[in-house]
């Protein structure tokens, strides 16, 4: 190995690639530029679309208004609802979208209520139509009102004290630390996009110095000096890390800091996160903790590290074997996908909880470490099985790598 | 004259079926322009990128400088310079940069490089682009660079493989003066080319290939004297047809 050909290899390849506004472009300014515009315009999105869905006025119907007039007047005093009449079946004006919702009240609902018998409204609405799951959690709610006022005034009949009702009651409580609530929030993103940045953020440099180099034919020419295939490999594979490594830490960064200052751009994330059912809840609304221990920077960054060498590795072996950097891409793609594929989906899923054989797994055992780590959860067996598996993935993608290089039937096949 | 490049029943197969070279041998001195002839296809790049220890062969034997390139690849390629077909250039660099990438990567020095450099952009003619990103040259001034960058390291022998392709009258001119002088100078150059015409100009002693096989290996005077022919091109035909 001669070092100082690999040296200047590395150096022609790195000056190559920043001549190329294309490339510094597409991954360096496009990953600071757009997670910030991302993340703050996802949540303001969200929010805005909230507040819009907060005024949004449905117009219902209520049939048979006359039968229950006490829980009629509560359904008119919803806010946002605007009682409509219609001439025709109720159900079938939902149907048309004439009106957003309908209530059937029963012709024998006084009867049943001075019975004590259970009696049944109809709420019609259509699946297709987002407002309307307001709507029914509102009348949900009014009709859950009344049942709660029913029985106060049969119980205070009976001499019974209506606040046997409300017994036992359930306050909800949150374990977690604004610092694992944060690490899980940042747990849902930055895995994901190291992944994705370590396979695109080279991507491009890999396809030029190998591909490109087929296509622009000065890869003969190289091969005609004295200097090793595996040198030659070398050189170029550490350029591409080089860049992929850089755009890494331009789109972490850039997405970190997006976290962190939203709330400064009017976008406070805590309150938007507190929507779904599986979000955490941070206990009180505190602001959400964003820090990350220094031992799980050093840690995410060597896992992104040998992820990067891997990939770069993959990404150029594969580009070799193209004539073009067009022929490159449609190469790259599918391989893209199947990598990608599995980390979404372990991403995606709720709740899951990887057994070891995971953590050996590559690009999945990052993203699973890597949320563990934003948590603040060190789980030493994980850390190692998902050191040692990438370094030994990234040593044979190197090597096979200086292998294709030797081949005279991919080098010249042309 | 000593003998620096010799090649020995060369033989290169693709699979089991294609003979891209079959059996070829010839010796280049110093101080010789050898003309390496043939039609397209006869098997010429493969006879020079086997010489240049980019491609394999199958059997035979190749010497350079006394070194057998199958044994001293690394030395080998240090001591040849060649000029492929592919003249492709870095194109966000100049050719000045090209020329230092290059340079640097046939081990010359810094110092030295820098003034090899110099002599080659006079020789060539290339001082009013040398400095201008290769993107903007036209094929002639690629041509020459990529001349410059195949004798960066002052290599013994030198492969010029159609050189003149693409070239216009002046610029082809050049090119075969570059050659004499590298002959004046002591270098062993062959030369590949079908163009008849520079290779009677250019060439001492010449081999003619076609199908893979050796057709004639001969001075250029006592094959046009063998075959009654005007000159090198009726030669050659001749020759070619009778196989």
């Amino acid at each position: 190995m001669d070092l100082k050909s690999i040296i200047t290899i590395w150096k022609k390849e790195l000056r190559d690639t920043l001549r190329d506004r294309r490339t510094v472009f597409s991954m360096i300014l496009i990953p600071m530029l757009l997670m910030p515009v991302m993340i703050i315009g996802m949540f303001k999105f969200i929010q805005s679309q909230s507040a819009k869905q907060s005024q949004q006025t449905l117009k219902v119907a209520i049939a048979g208004a006359d039968y229950a007039p006490q829980l009629a007047d509560a359904v008119r005093g919803q806010k946002n609802f605007e009682i409509t009449q219609v001439d025709t079946d109720p159900k079938q004006a939902v149907a048309d979208e004439k009106i957003d919702a309908a209530i059937i009240i029963p012709e024998d609902f006084q009867a049943k209520i001075e019975n004590e018998e259970p009696v049944q409204l109809n709420f019609i609405s259509k699946s297709t139509n987002l407002k309307t799951s307001n709507a029914y959690l509102a009348i949900l709610s009014t009709v859950s009102d009344f049942n709660k006022k029913l029985l106060q005034e049969r119980f205070t009949d009976q001499h019974i004290n209506p606040s046997v009702l409300s017994n036992v009651t359930l306050a909800q409580e949150d374990a977690a630390t604004s610092k694992e609530t944060g690490g899980f929030v940042l747990g849902f993103l930055i895995p994901l996009f190291i992944v994705m940045w370590a396979i695109v953020g080279g991507q491009y440099t890999a396809i030029d110095v190998s591909a490109g180099e087929k296509e622009r034919k000065t890869l003969e020419a190289l091969l005609l000096t004295p200097v090793k295939r595996v040198d030659i490999v070398l050189g170029k594979f550490l350029a591409v890390s080089t860049v992929a490594v850089v755009s890494i830490i331009t789109a972490i960064s850039s997405l970190y800091f997006s976290f962190v200052y939203a709330g400064k751009m009017g976008v406070p994330i805590e309150a938007n996160m507190n929507t779904g059912a599986s979000m955490p809840v941070a206990a009180g609304l505190g602001a959400l903790n964003f820090s990350v221990e220094p031992q799980a920077v050093l840690i995410l960054f060597v896992i992104s590290l040998f992820l990067v060498l891997m990939f770069s590795a993959i990404i150029l072996s594969i580009s070799i074997f193209a004539k073009s950097f067009k022929e490159a891409q449609s190469y790259i793609s599918p391989a893209y996908i199947i990598v990608i594929l599995p980390v979404v989906l372990v991403n995606a899923v709720p709740g899951f909880q990887p057994t070891l054989m995971y953590f050996a797994v590559p690009a999945v055992n990052a993203i699973l470490l890597f949320k563990e780590l934003l948590m603040g959860t060190y789980d030493w067996a994980h850390i190692l099985l998902t050191l040692i598996s990438l370094a030994i993935y990234s040593a044979a993608a190197i090597f096979i790598a200086s292998k294709i290089y030797s081949r005279e039937s991919v080098l010249f096949n042309d | 004259m000593e003998k620096i490049l010799k090649v020995q029943n060369l033989v290169k197969e693709y699979g089991s079926s294609f003979r891209a070279v079959d059996g070829v041998s010839f010796e280049v001195a110093e101080g010789e322009i050898f003309g390496l002839l043939g039609p397209n296809g006869a098997g010429k790049t493969t006879i020079i990128r086997t010489i240049s220890t980019i491609l394999s062969f199958t059997s035979g034997k190749i010497e350079v400088l006394g070194l057998d390139n199958r044994e001293h690849a690394e030395e080998v390629r240090k001591n040849i310079g060649i000029l492929t077909t592919d003249i492709g250039a870095y194109e966000r660099f100049s050719g000045r940069e090209n020329l230092l990438y290059f340079g640097e990567l046939y081990g010359v020095e810094k110092g030295m490089l820098e003034k090899r450099i110099e002599e080659l952009a006079e020789l060539l003619d290339m001082k009013d682009f040398i400095d201008k990103r290769t993107g903007k040259y036209s094929t002639g001034m690629k041509q020459r660079l990529a001349i410059a960058r195949s004798v960066i390291h002052d290599p013994r022998v030198i492969i010029f493989d159609e050189p003149t392709s693409g070239l216009d009258v002046l610029a082809s001119q050049t090119v075969r003066n570059f050659m004499k002088r590298a002959k004046d100078s002591g270098k062993a150059v062959i030369f590949s080319t079908h163009q008849m015409y520079d290779a009677e100009k250019l060439c001492d002693r010449v081999i003619i290939i076609h199908k893979g096989k050796t057709v004639a290996y001969d001075s250029v005077e006592n094959l046009k004297r063998e075959t009654g022919a005007r000159d090198l091109e009726d030669a050659f035909l001749k020759l070619v047809s009778d196989n």
